[in-house]
């Protein structure tokens, strides 16, 4: 306010600039015309960079000796391998049924890990139980189990989905421990002075406050979701995006191999895409307090 | 004032923590204090002296090694929402708005949204801050935040407010709006204030009684009520004199110690 009137001094009222609204609005249109520029430009960039990636890959294969077009098939000839699989509704199908086991694998690892999580960053005792057993579990790879999963669940949906939770429960297990572990005490004190319960403490404010690392955690279990999804399906299933390529494989089809590959490509990318969105869309104060 | 009329009654309460070694820390020895209903005392004393724990054996965070610690004549066995604390910094929920960290207390009691929501709004319109309700902690100035937790525990009309060095970390200029506030607020509510400051213009300015502390162990060395009525004007020679009276009392006992 002070600042205000001292302005008004320096210029007294005879001013000759346009009014400040148009100036601002002027200024306004100015900065999103920028911005619109910037983004465009960057999209601009992005799309060259494909298409140079695609060109360069149509073109070395078709005119040089040292490349063999049946081991390298040119993108052309994939995409003639993609359209009857596409047209037939194979590949929607093995899209599908890889999508599905890696949501429901990540779903039990989900509710267990932050549970667990949770439980164990609260309750001392319940650490002390688990964390030796939970350290040296940790340790196993999940790919390592494939051959013992097969042995008790078969080949069958059960064993996909208990391989992929293992493998994601692990690092939201840890990374909810850490969360819940290091919430600040001024928080859980100025809500016990507020009158919270045990319940309404985690929900509005332990589990918001460890965020910023169950998120990590997420983002961390989503990816070793799709890594041990391949891993299982190509070591004993049916169908599914990862079995589609080891029978590409087989039958030494190349392109169908390739096909597998942009998908799962596309999955991990859209998948992150997809967390990032969801979770500034829902947690409008993370990008600051992370 | 009897033990039984008393608001706050601190018996005897000794606090000692282990320090390295376990060798033990006397954060407090053999403190007794009464405070009564309505009253605005301030805690000073250097850093070290035990004010903080004070206000947390009586807002129940801890329990005392030994002695006693009673509110409103029972024994406080565990935080509640009739001592409520506003603390230095950072106590806002960094994920809720202004407006959903003040409704935090009338949540947690089953509040209905809409009754909720008018009655958050009233306690920001009371600090100034309606205008804020739908910020995030990390969008509002350091003096702002304070606000919202002055709103934040007012609103679920607690009988005492514990601050702990609630302005310390503000500036100047904002820190004496924020007392002006404060005395205010006090005033119109009735609550009582158990303000933690080691800032003696503060001691002065808001406090109808000032408890001294000193540290080593942690003990209360003076107790100054203070006649003076509010609002006081810092320029005058009352609140100079106001000022060298609390000064005095903490640099005696000080300077004695430091001799
Ligand atoms: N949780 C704790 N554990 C160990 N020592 C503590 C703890 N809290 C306080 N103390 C010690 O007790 C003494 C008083 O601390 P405190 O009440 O924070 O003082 P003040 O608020 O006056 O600065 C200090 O020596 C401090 O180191
Ligand atoms: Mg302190």
């Amino acid at each position: 306010m002070s600042l205000a009137s001292s302005d008004a001094r320096i210029e007294p009222g005879t001013d000759t600039r346009p009014p400040a609204g148009s100036f601002e609005e002027a200024f306004r249109a100015e900065h999103r015309r920028r911005r619109r520029h910037a983004a465009m430009w960057r999209l601009v960039l992005n799309a060259a960079g494909i298409a140079l990636f695609v060109i360069a890959w149509e073109l070395i294969p078709r005119y040089s000796s040292w490349i063999n077009e049946v081991l390298f098939p040119p993108p052309s000839q994939v995409f003639e391998a993609f359209v009857p699989l596409l047209l037939s509704g194979e590949i929607v199908k093995n899209i599908r049924v890889s999508l599905l086991r890696a949501a429901s694998g990540f779903g039990v690892a989900l509710v267990l890990g932050i549970g667990a999580g949770v439980m164990t960053a609260r309750l001392s005792w319940l650490q002390y139980l688990f964390e030796p057993l939970l350290h040296g579990f940790r340790s196993i790879p999940a790919i390592a189990l494939i051959p013992l999963c097969i042995l008790w669940f078969g080949i069958g949906e059960t064993s996909k989905t208990a391989l992929i939770a293992w493998g994601a429960f692990f690092p939201l297990w840890i990374t909810t421990f850490i969360g819940v572990r290091d919430v600040n005490p001024i928080y859980l004190r100025s809500a016990a002075c507020l009158g919270a319960g045990r319940l309404t403490t985690l929900f509005l404010v332990v589990l918001p406050a460890a965020l910023p690392f169950i998120l990590a955690g997420i983002r961390q279990a989503l990816s070793v979701s799709l890594v041990v999804l391949v891993a299982a399906e190509m070591s004993g299933a049916s169908s599914g995006i990862a079995h589609m390529m080891s029978e590409g494989h087989q039958l030494f089809r190349v392109d169908i191999m390739f096909i597998g590959l942009a998908v799962l490509g596309a999955f991990g990318f859209l998948v992150d895409r997809t967390f990032v969105a969801v979770a500034r869309r829902l947690f409008p104060w993370y990008q600051i307090t992370s | 004032m009897s033990a039984a009329g008393a608001l706050i009654a601190v018996e005897h309460v000794s606090q000692v923590y282990a320090g390295r070694d376990g060798a033990p820390n006397w954060a407090l020895r053999d403190v007794s204090l009464r405070i009564g209903r309505g009253e605005f005392v301030c805690l000073i004393g250097p850093s070290g002296c035990g004010k903080t724990t004070l206000l947390h054996l009586v807002a129940g965070f801890v329990k005392p090694t030994s002695g006693t610690v009673s509110f409103a004549g029972t024994p406080v066995a565990g935080p509640g929402p009739e001592r409520v604390v506003v603390f230095q910094e950072y106590a806002l929920f960094a994920w809720m708005t202004a407006r959903q960290n003040v409704e935090f207390g009338l949540r947690t009691r089953g509040v209905p949204r809409a009754e909720r929501r008018a009655l958050a709004l009233r306690a920001l319109e009371r600090v100034s801050l309606r205008h804020a309700a739908d910020r995030y902690p990390h969008e509002l100035s350091g003096g702002m935040r304070q606000r919202v937790a002055v709103a934040r525990a007012l609103v679920v009309e607690p009988e005492v407010l514990l601050m702990d060095e609630p302005f310390a970390a503000v500036d100047a200029m904002t820190r004496q709006s924020l007392q002006e506030d404060l005395l205010r607020l006090w005033r119109e509510t009735g609550v009582s204030v158990v303000f933690v400051t080691h800032n003696v213009d503060e001691a002065a300015f808001l406090a109808q009684r000032v408890v001294v502390m000193g540290a080593n162990p942690g003990s209360i060395r003076a107790d100054l009520a203070i006649e003076a009525p509010h609002p006081r004007d810092r320029g005058s020679p009352r609140f100079a004199a106001l000022y060298s009276d609390v000064a005095d009392a903490l640099a005696a006992h000080h300077g004695r110690k430091a001799a």
